[in-house]
């Protein structure tokens, strides 16, 4: 069972600038934003892990596919 | 990111939260030391996503953000497709908690909540 993300963090977050406001649900639907993106980069570091021979996915792997999840992330 | 009162405040999404999600969908063993990397991550990650949904409530002359315009980033991410609408992906991943407030369900006396978005 996943845990809830705490909501006013969340809110928080993605509102770093003072003018902007959150229409109702909209939190929701960032929530599985993060649960989405998440999902891949647990996926693709898995799979890096998995090249590379290795059981554990360690910090290296997550390094390696970062960069291309960030840029596929892009609005 | 929030500059102000120490290092307490720009924490983005809390250690236990990020690393059990994580965990819960790598499937395998996750070496302790991997989140430092995933919580710069995540920095990057919500950096760029504030910026890009002010950019599209601003596009539609909002000053809100709205569920479309995180429905319209997710498009552009390539997590919503064609094949792949946005509905199945909020059953798959939410909670019922969230669940409720996206997609309408109607309750007694035929109360529909949320009501229907427009489209």
């Amino acid at each position: 069972m996943l845990k809830r993300v705490p909501m006013s963090k969340l809110k928080s977050l993605i509102k770093k600038k003072a003018h902007i406001r959150i229409g109702t649900a909209a939190d929701a639907m960032v929530e599985l934003n993060v649960l989405l993106f998440l999902h891949s980069l647990a996926e693709e570091a898995r799979t890096k892990a998995f090249e590379e021979k290795s059981a554990t996915i360690k910090a290296c792997h997550v390094k390696a596919v970062c960069k291309k999840l960030l840029k596929q992330a892009r609005g | 990111r929030g500059k102000t009162s120490g290092t307490k405040k720009d924490l983005g999404l809390p250690k236990s939260y990020v690393t059990s999600v994580f965990k819960h969908f790598a499937k395998t063993k996750v070496s302790s030391d991997v989140y430092p990397v995933l919580k710069e991550i995540m920095e990057r990650y919500f950096d760029r996503l504030a910026d890009d949904l002010e950019v599209y409530a601003a596009h539609a002359n909002r000053k809100t953000i709205e569920v479309e315009d995180v429905e319209l980033l997710m498009r552009r991410q390539g997590f919503v497709t064609d094949s792949m609408p946005v509905n199945v992906l909020i059953e798959k991943y939410l909670p019922m908690e969230s669940r409720k407030l996206l997609i309408p369900v109607a309750t007694s006396g035929n109360y529909v909540i949320p009501k229907p978005r427009r489209k």
